[in-house]
């Protein structure tokens, strides 16, 4: 039997939202929340694999009871168990504190019911780091595959998998040893259209809540604001270059016009550069 | 749930609309397990109307329903008719205090629509409905017999069986023809194309420019006259708490048979010298649209079949002129539900036990109503003088009335009948009123 783990997070809709100018912060007011598009990419694959093999998908994530409306989308998608860890202490958690929480939280579920592969998204679209998963697997001590769009094979019998990786200049075929993580492009599922029974199981589905009381065993200082070393210095959004002056040669006429940019280029220092590379 | 075991539910209401979760508020207050089906990602997603909600249909369906906060813009305070004349004049004909604040509970409130069906929905939810959205139905589950006994919806494994169906699926009434309850799409020239623009404006500027003392009043009209360009159509203005809502409806047959570009005819209309005072400054918010059913009483379909019923804009259930829909829609679905209640308690779903349906719809308002104004529909159309000379004139009378030009007021009166004379021949106009009377009689 497969078993397979999903890490999922709830993301505001990056594709209409808007940047504070004074603050530089995203505005999440009235931006509707959406599931990671990768988290749900690879979510599909999870399912796909496990009706090929029959097991099981739990899914975990962290964030606050908000989330609850994303693990049931994730149930009407085809996991079987879904599973919130939601507590006010991890509230202001970075990468590394999240990293901490999700991966005693999967520690124990692999107690629980050991798990063959890890999924994950590539990353989130709110921030973008492409942190957590691999932030996991070395906590945890895990072989990772990042940027994975095509599972090829898993054997349960010999616990190894062969699964595609993209990189920038070509594609790697990879095979790895279970249990493993893979952090997945879009392209490793497509998202099907849920059968009615699964829609109707969501909508009843409430996931498990796990909490600071248990039953892991969180250390303080390493959830949320105390366990997050990161600093945000300062954010905002880059400055478009200012457009550069503009001389009309159908005002001053063609020779006017190349005096007077010569004129500047000289006066600004970079009349050599410009010689230079005419050259 | 295994894979072959069937889903089934005592009832099932197609559309979380106005009329779907009415029926689902009913039925599930009467402890029956109902499944209300919706298409879009929530209820009120595919929604969009003027616009204002009448308060009885709503204490009707759920009397404790101001208890229950819906998301309500301002009650309405002030209702009535604007004319707009062509030379950029306005003539308003608006009541506000009297009988309107007479009673405890406003008579109408102005709502979104996308933000109220949601909440709608939730009183069925809460009610015990069982609310499945992102799910279309598509057709129905019938017995040897014909009846229905269930629908097929488009996901995989989606069947749900029911014993009684209540359809309330909207305006696009496929469902409804489906089962040759209606006989063929509405025909263009029965369905207003109603669009609008919500324009976000502070609190305070609608006040001041509207004439209220705060949001707790609110204005809801209708525009006549140079609305939409002489042509057959309505306009409509209501104030939200920080914005406006300003739009118009034209026969679809209208804008095919003119080329018309609703957007073209909506910024005409926001141009009118008498209008663009109010929205100006103003952010765009939202533009939308949706057809209304307007052929009411004629283009009704049969209203009930084995295992079914159809409430709402589905059964056309539209009186056009006094805006009245939404209010019909809600009490037919209550009536529908009722019906399926009373069905249950006899185990009796075939047409004659629904039969019933109708008797209830033909006891109100709703069926009295279509049936009177059962020519409205057409009347604007072959009366275009009602949008055009008539508002024209009453401007320019008005203005007359009002004016001092140093001459007797015997020439002045004179004038202006003379004008109206000259606009319309008397004998017409005499006409015009009549037949505007036999239309609204239904005689």
């Amino acid at each position: 039997m497969f078993h397979a783990l999903v890490a999922v997070k709830q993301v505001p809709d990056t594709t209409n939202i808007r940047i504070d100018p004074e603050t530089g912060n995203l505005v999440r007011e009235g931006v509707p929340a959406i599931f990671n598009p990768y988290d749900a990419h690879a979510l599909a694959a999870a399912v796909e694999w496990k009706r090929k093999l029959g097991g099981k998908v739990t899914v975990v994530s962290m964030g606050p009871p908000s989330f609850i409306v994303t693990l049931r989308e994730a149930i009407e998608m085809g996991a079987d168990e879904a599973y919130l860890v939601s507590d006010r202490k991890f509230a202001g958690a970075d990468t590394l504190a999240t990293s901490y929480v999700l991966a005693e939280t999967i520690r124990r579920l692999n107690e629980q019911d050991p798990v063959d592969m890890i999924f994950f998204g590539k990353q989130a679209i709110d921030g973008d780091t492409a942190q957590v998963g691999p932030g996991v697997a070395t906590r945890l001590d895990l072989p990772i595959l990042t940027y994975a769009v095509k599972i090829r094979d898993i054997d349960l019998e010999a616990r190894k998998a062969i699964v595609e990786r993209k990189t920038e200049r070509w594609v790697e075929v990879v095979e790895l040893p279970l249990p493993v993580m893979l952090t997945c492009d879009k392209e490793i599922a497509e998202i099907p259209f849920a059968p009615l029974p699964d829609l109707i199981r969501s909508l009843k589905y409430d996931p498990e809540v796990w909490t600071m009381a248990g039953p892991v065993e969180f250390d303080r200082g390493q959830v949320g604001v105390r366990g997050s070393p990161t600093i945000v210095y300062k954010m905002g959004t880059p400055e478009l270059p200012e457009p550069g002056e503009k001389i009309n040669t159908r005002e001053v006429g063609v020779e006017a016009a190349v005096r007077e940019a010569l004129a500047k280029a000289e006066s600004a220092g970079v009349l050599s550069a410009v010689l230079g590379g005419a050259k | 749930m295994s894979d072959n075991e069937q889903i089934r539910f005592d009832a099932v209401v197609v559309g979380a609309g106005m009329a779907g979760s009415a029926a689902a508020i009913v039925l599930g207050k009467a402890g029956l397990n109902v499944a209300l089906i919706e298409r879009g990602q929530k209820a009120g997603s595919k929604n969009y109307f003027g616009g204002a909600l009448y308060t009885h249909a709503l204490k009707e369906v759920l009397p404790d329903f101001m208890d229950r906060k819906p998301p309500f813009e301002r009650p309405v305070t002030e209702a009535g008719f604007w004319f707009l004349s062509r030379d950029g004049g306005l003539m308003k004909a608006t009541i506000e205090g009297g009988k309107l604040a007479e009673t405890e509970l406003p008579d109408a409130y102005i709502t979104m629509r996308a933000a109220f069906d949601a909440w709608w929905a939730k009183q069925a939810q809460e009610a015990g409905a069982f609310l499945i959205p992102k799910t279309t139905v598509v057709d129905f589950i019938r017995d040897e017999q014909g009846q229905v006994i269930g629908v097929q919806t488009d996901r995989p494994q989606g069947d749900i069986y029911a014993p009684v169906v209540i359809i309330c699926e909207g305006v696009n009434n496929l469902l409804t023809q489906k089962l040759g309850l209606a006989r063929r799409d509405v025909e263009p020239a029965h369905a207003a194309l109603a669009f609008k623009q919500v324009i976000s404006l502070p609190m305070e500027t609608i006040n001041a420019r509207f004439g209220l003392p705060d949001d707790a009043h609110g204005l809801a009209v209708s525009v006549l006259g140079d609305v939409s360009l002489g042509l057959p159509g309505m306009g409509f203005v209501y104030t939200n708490k920080k914005s406006i809502s300003v739009g118009l409806g034209v026969m679809l047959d209208t804008l095919a048979e003119y080329r018309l570009r609703p957007y073209d005819v909506l910024q005409r209309y926001l141009q009118h010298p008498a209008i663009a005072p109010l929205v100006e400054g103003g952010q765009l918010l939202e533009y939308g649209a949706h057809l209304i059913p307007e052929g009411g009483w004629r283009d009704m379909p049969q209203l009930y079949a084995g295992g079914v019923m159809v409430a709402g804009d589905a059964a056309a259930m539209v009186n056009a002129l006094h805006w009245e829909g939404t209010n019909m829609a809600m009490i037919a679905g209550k009536l529908a539900a009722e019906t399926a209640i009373e069905a249950h308690k006899r185990g009796d779903f075939s047409a004659a036990s629904l039969a019933r349906y109708r008797d209830k719809l033909q006891d109100r308002f709703i069926l009295q109503d279509l049936k009177q104004y059962r020519n409205f529909a057409r009347f604007l159309e072959t009366h275009p003088q009602f949008m055009d000379v008539y508002p024209n004139f009453l401007n320019s009378a008005l203005a007359d009335f009002f004016s001092a030009y140093g001459k007797p007021k015997k020439v002045l009166f004179r004038e202006i009948f003379g004008e109206l004379t000259h606009r319309r021949p008397l004998l017409k106009a005499v006409g015009d009123m009549i037949s505007m009377g036999k239309a609204v009689m239904g005689w």
